[in-house]
């Protein structure tokens, strides 16, 4: 009956799925033996769980070196240099969040073992998200990253703030996949495929301009707004972020917002590139909003992780900007994209950086207020000289990688050339300067405030979180100073010839 | 050209040097200063050789070394000196050691020391670098350790001050960067070929008329604010108090002049024609700032906030001289950055001696210096005069030729300008009268004199201000032919002539 | 008689629609699960109504992994209300609101 049906069993390329398999098997590795270990050797699990990344880490390489490619079930699930440069993103964050939290985990009251399941699982969601090229796998992976994610920002559960912040995440985000799916449903009506290879035919040809493919993407577009907490669609966002434990605040700000837009990424750019007349002033809209409310909101914080949640609400406004101003010609559309492929790279480094620190000062202050980091110089020189980097970082000043991110944005900007490109590239140089405001308050507080209470015990670091703070900072300082190697990966990974 | 890289070790030593007070333990305070007065006067060294092997007579770039950086985007490090930045590197080698020398830390040593060798490796860059990213990069390097310098080891009001020239100076560099951006990318689309090197783009000159009006006025903006023109210069009285004495004498002595230069290399250079035709706005706006930063000095209790605005003053004559857009106009306003480099530099020492022995900078708390301290209220008289302009010292010669640079070509300009140089005279020497006359009383009675180390600091600075005033030529000749060329190609551009009488100029 | 496939495409953008409404409307957070699963049911529907008029089975193979993601996403929802409800008496929206600023 299935041959009758002309069913074929689809001719998977196992090699390419590597890094896929790799994850996929760590995790149910550390779920099973989760079940085995007793407390003590729970530490096992962050181990085994940073090495099956490393594993696929280096299969991800490996393919990528190779120049492997593969399309596999009809063009749905498809391997090429975008997806691998994607992959080796998720798979790094991946591993520094597990190196932000092995201490955290350990220390505080939390179940250990689930916690790496979930992380991995989140992550498997965002490997698969990467190579994704049809609707129904671009839900499949969404659905994947988020659901765990759901769970770690509530993993504080005794305490009701990190409940609240679970419950916001997870009302806004079903919310958003039920419009995103509608939106995908009404697409495929008049496409008549799930493929986005046949939905980029379609909508340059016949269908073009039926109003419910307009619809369509509208509703796809703000699904995603959602998860990449664009404005008007952020307010989960802070929130959420606050209640989270720290790590899972910094996962869900680079890693689940970087799956976000590669979601996006692949959905505009082969699905609806010849629609630009409708997401490119809605892109617009989103991103001069969100660049100009995360900055004015970030401005008066007084929590460190509210800030960083709403700084990193602006930064997702500078990474919309290329969508914006992609439409008007083939180079600006092969612009648009490395910029917003650059932008989500260096962004993981810098953010995560920032957020490593807040981690490590926590230890010591076990409070979020910027206040705390009063006079941190003095007791913690090198913190306070990473976390000055990090911050002048996000706020793009050169030689910092984040200056480059900003400079890929404004060439987008510059090669579409039309007068509302440079409309949103004058907004985005006003927001550059609003942000620099608040990121040089915190730098300040660091560097000229007293110590609060007096206290100048130096911090102790764990091996761990040096070994993430090393890493994010060779990438910021390393970008900053010798792009080219850099840059060359956003080129290669450009899905747009 | 010798093989040795001059104006890459500019650049790379003071880093080093940086790098090695950082490895300097804390508890060693001594050897940090030892160290960081060695590499100092190691780049005041190599400046001094540079000058001394610089071809006098020569208009193009001299010791140019380039190396490719960033390919991708036709990125290199590309240096190179002529008779305009000749002397301001040489301005900025010789005021880092004095600030160094002159005033101690009260605090933390090694931190200061290494931000201060940060900033000398910054501003040298900014003025050595001939490709517009390499350009910006030190630009803002400049800006953090400057930021932390006022803010860390400042006055009171050294954070509200440390921040608002910060956010200032920033907001210029961002539409700096926009502006730098915008010429690359679309040179890049006229030509087929992206480049940030500034010699190509001078030459290819590739934009409409409105669009490098919108470019220039980008430049220009971030230059207005760092130099700081009229309008703009709120962030300067505040960051020159609250600074502490090493960093008011290089934000006067250094940072300032990087925006004067910067209209020089990257206004008039690139933009020749809008330059030209923006000059009487620009003009205006500093005559405006000559007047108004005399009368505002006029009027202030605080010593130090004076200065602070007497720079106002001081640098309005450089853009006077610079939009002028004469060979003598122009060479003034070189001569009045070096000048101003010194006098106030010393000026900003000597009101830091005496916050050290009085601990105050009011104008009305002190009186009488002269009687328990007359080589010191000498040594500041010096100064002073060369800040007023005094024939024979060296603020003579810098704004009479702005003067006569600028009434050769705009008249009535030059006019205005004039009642500065006289209110300038009214309200430092009232202060002087003030603080050095009269009969002292109180604490000012245990003045203490001028000591040897002090006088050795300041030693250097005084014979400059002298040698310049009396003999300026050998400073002239080098610059004339880089300054003449710049000013022949504005008038190429912009399809006018100079009078006759600006050819005629010494030769 | 067969009915015509835009009548089932009105019914699901009214189902759509409530389920919205719903979910921004109401308060108690069991009654905003419902209306999530109104929502992904109207999307169900559409799907199943254009895959049978476009003839193609890959609409209604949609279908089942919404609902496989519809029953996981219940699974989670519920997860964190129980933790919430072991630490407070009501699940009403607004009352969980110690995050602001």
């Amino acid at each position: 009956m299935l041959a009758a049906a002309g069913f074929h069993v689809p001719n998977l390329d196992y090699h390419a799925l590597a890094p896929e398999i790799v994850v996929a098997a760590t995790l149910a590795v550390v779920l099973v033996a989760d079940l085995f270990l007793d407390d003590d050797n729970k530490w096992l699990l962050s181990n085994v769980s940073g090495w099956g990344l490393l594993v696929a880490l280096f299969f991800t390489i490996e393919l990528g070196a190779r120049g492997h490619t593969a399309s596999m079930v009809g063009g749905a699930y498809v391997v090429d240099d975008f997806a691998l440069v994607l992959k080796g993103l998720f798979l790094v964050v991946g591993y520094i969040v597990l190196l932000m939290s092995a201490n955290y985990v350990e220390e505080g009251d939390y179940y250990e073992g689930e916690f790496y399941f979930l992380i991995l699982c989140s992550l498997l969601g965002m490997v698969v998200m990467s190579s994704a090229r049809d609707l129904i796998t671009i839900f499949v992976a969404l659905e994947t990253l988020s659901l765990p994610a759901y769970m770690l920002a509530g993993w504080r559960k005794r305490d009701l703030r990190s409940n609240e912040a679970s419950l916001k995440y997870y009302l806004l985000g079903v919310l958003a996949s039920a419009v995103m799916l509608y939106g995908m449903s009404l697409v495929f009506g008049f496409s008549g495929s799930t493929l986005l290879v046949d939905i980029g035919k379609a909508t340059q040809g016949t269908i073009t301009h039926a109003p419910l493919v307009t619809v369509g993407i509208f509703f796809i577009a703000v699904g995603f707004a959602f998860k990449v907490s664009a404005v008007p669609f952020h307010f989960w966002a802070p929130d959420t972020y606050e209640g989270a434990p720290t790590p899972v605040t910094a996962f869900l700000s680079v890693a689940s917002k970087t799956g976000g837009f590669v979601a996006l990424l692949q959905i505009i750019y082969i699905g609806f590139i010849g629609r630009s007349d409708v997401w490119g002033p809605m892109f617009w809209a989103l991103a001069a909003l969100t660049m100009t409310v995360g900055n004015l909101i970030a401005l008066r914080q007084t929590n460190i992780v509210r800030l960083l949640a709403y700084s990193s609400i602006a930064q997702a406004g500078y990474i919309l900007v290329p969508f914006a101003v992609a439409g008007s010609n083939t180079k600006s559309i092969h612009s648009a994209f490395t910029a917003s492929v650059v932008y989500l790279l260096i962004y993981a480094a810098m953010n995560l950086g920032a957020f490593t620190v807040v981690i490590a000062v926590a230890r010591k202050t076990r409070s979020g207020d910027i206040a705390s980091f009063g006079g941190l110089y003095e007791y913690a020189p090198g913190l306070t000289v990473l976390m000055t980097v990090f911050l002048f970082s996000l706020a793009g000043i050169p030689p910092l990688a984040g200056a480059w991110a900003k400079i890929f944005v404004f060439r987008a900007v510059l090669d579409s050339g039309t007068s509302s490109a440079v409309a949103l590239g004058i907004v985005a140089a006003v927001n550059a300067v609003i942000a620099l405001f608040y990121y040089a308050s915190v730098a300040r507080v660091m560097w000229m405030s007293p110590v609060p209470d007096g206290d100048r015990t130096p911090i102790r670091i764990p091996a761990t979180l040096q070994a993430a703070l090393g890493l994010t900072v060779l990438v910021v300082v390393a970008i900053g100073i010798y792009p080219q190697l850099f840059a060359h990966l956003g080129d290669v990974a450009s899905l747009v010839r | 050209m010798l093989g040795f890289p001059v104006l890459t070790a500019l650049i790379v030593l003071p880093a080093i040097g940086a790098a090695l007070v950082v490895a300097i333990p804390r508890t060693r305070p001594e050897i940090v200063k030892v160290v960081a007065l060695a590499v100092s006067v190691a780049v005041l060294v190599l400046a001094c050789y540079g000058l001394y092997e610089f071809a006098t007579g020569t208009a193009g770039f001299q010791f140019v070394s380039r190396h490719v950086w960033i390919k991708q985007w036709g990125i290199s490090w590309h240096l190179g000196i002529d008779g305009i930045s000749l002397f301001l590197v040489v301005l900025t080698a010789l005021l880092f050691p004095f600030a160094l020398a002159g005033s101690d830390a009260h605090h933390d040593v090694k931190a200061y020391t290494a931000w201060m060798l940060v900033l000398e490796a910054g501003c040298l860059g900014v003025f050595l670098a001939l490709d517009l990213f390499l350009f910006f990069v030190f630009w803002e390097i400049v800006l953090v350790p400057m930021y932390f310098l006022i803010g860390g080891w400042g006055y009171e009001g050294r954070v509200y001050a440390a921040l608002k020239f910060f956010i200032y100076t920033m907001t210029g560099s961002a539409l700096m960067l926009v502006g730098i951006l915008a010429l690359v990318f679309i040179h890049a689309g006229h030509t087929g070929h992206l480049t940030f090197d500034l010699q190509t783009l001078a030459r290819e000159q590739s934009f409409s008329g409105s669009t490098a009006r919108w470019l220039f006025a980008a430049f220009a903006v971030s230059f207005a604010i760092k130099v700081p023109i009229f309008p703009l210069h709120t962030w300067l009285p505040d960051a020159h108090t609250e600074a502490p004495t090493a960093g008011s004498v290089i934000l006067a002595g250094v940072l300032l002049k990087l925006g004067t230069y910067g209209f020089l290399r990257f206004g008039l250079y690139l933009f020749p024609k809008v330059s030209h035709d923006l000059a009487p706005l620009l003009l205006t706006l500093g005559v405006v700032g000559i007047i108004y930063g005399a009368i505002v000095a006029a009027v202030q209790r605080d010593l130090k906030r004076l200065i602070a605005y007497s720079s106002v003053a001081h640098l309005g004559f450089i853009i006077l001289g610079t939009f002028a857009l004469t060979t003598q106009g122009v060479q003034g306003g070189i001569i009045q950055m070096v000048n101003h480099g010194l006098s106030t530099g010393a000026l900003f020492l000597l009101v830091g001696m005496i916050y050290e022995r009085r601990h105050t900078r009011e104008i009305a708390d002190l009186g009488g210096l002269q009687k328990v301290a007359p080589v010191f209220a000498g040594v500041f008289m010096l100064v002073m005069l060369s800040s007023v302009g005094l024939p024979g010292l060296n603020g003579f010669v810098g704004e009479f030729l702005v003067l006569i640079g600028t009434f050769i070509s705009r008249r009535w300009w030059a006019v205005v300008a004039a009642t500065g140089v006289i209110l300038a005279a009214v309200y430092l020497l009232w202060a002087y009268q003030r603080v050095f006359h009269g009969v002292p009383e109180g604490e000012n009675l245990k003045f203490p004199e001028l000591r040897w180390r002090e006088g050795a600091v300041l030693a250097p600075v005084l014979a400059l201000i002298v040698f310049l005033g009396v003999y300026p030529k050998p400073v002239l000749d080098r610059m004339e032919p880089s300054v003449r060329t710049l000013v022949e190609r504005v008038d190429r551009q912009a399809g006018t002539h100079q009078p006759s009488v600006a050819q005629g100029g010494h030769r | 008689m067969t009915v015509p496939g835009a009548w089932f495409l009105t019914l699901a953008a009214i189902l759509f629609v409530v389920g919205a409404v719903g979910l921004l409307v109401r308060r108690n957070v069991l009654v905003m699960f419902m209306c999530v699963e109104l929502m992904l049911n109207a999307v169900n529907l559409t799907f199943v109504t254009f895959a049978r008029m476009l003839d193609d089975i890959g609409g209604q193979v949609v279908v089942f992994f919404v609902l496989v993601v519809a029953a996981a996403e219940v699974v989670v929802g519920l997860g964190i209300i129980v933790a919430i409800f072991r630490r407070r008496a009501g699940a009403t929206a607004d009352d969980i609101s110690l995050l602001r600023g």
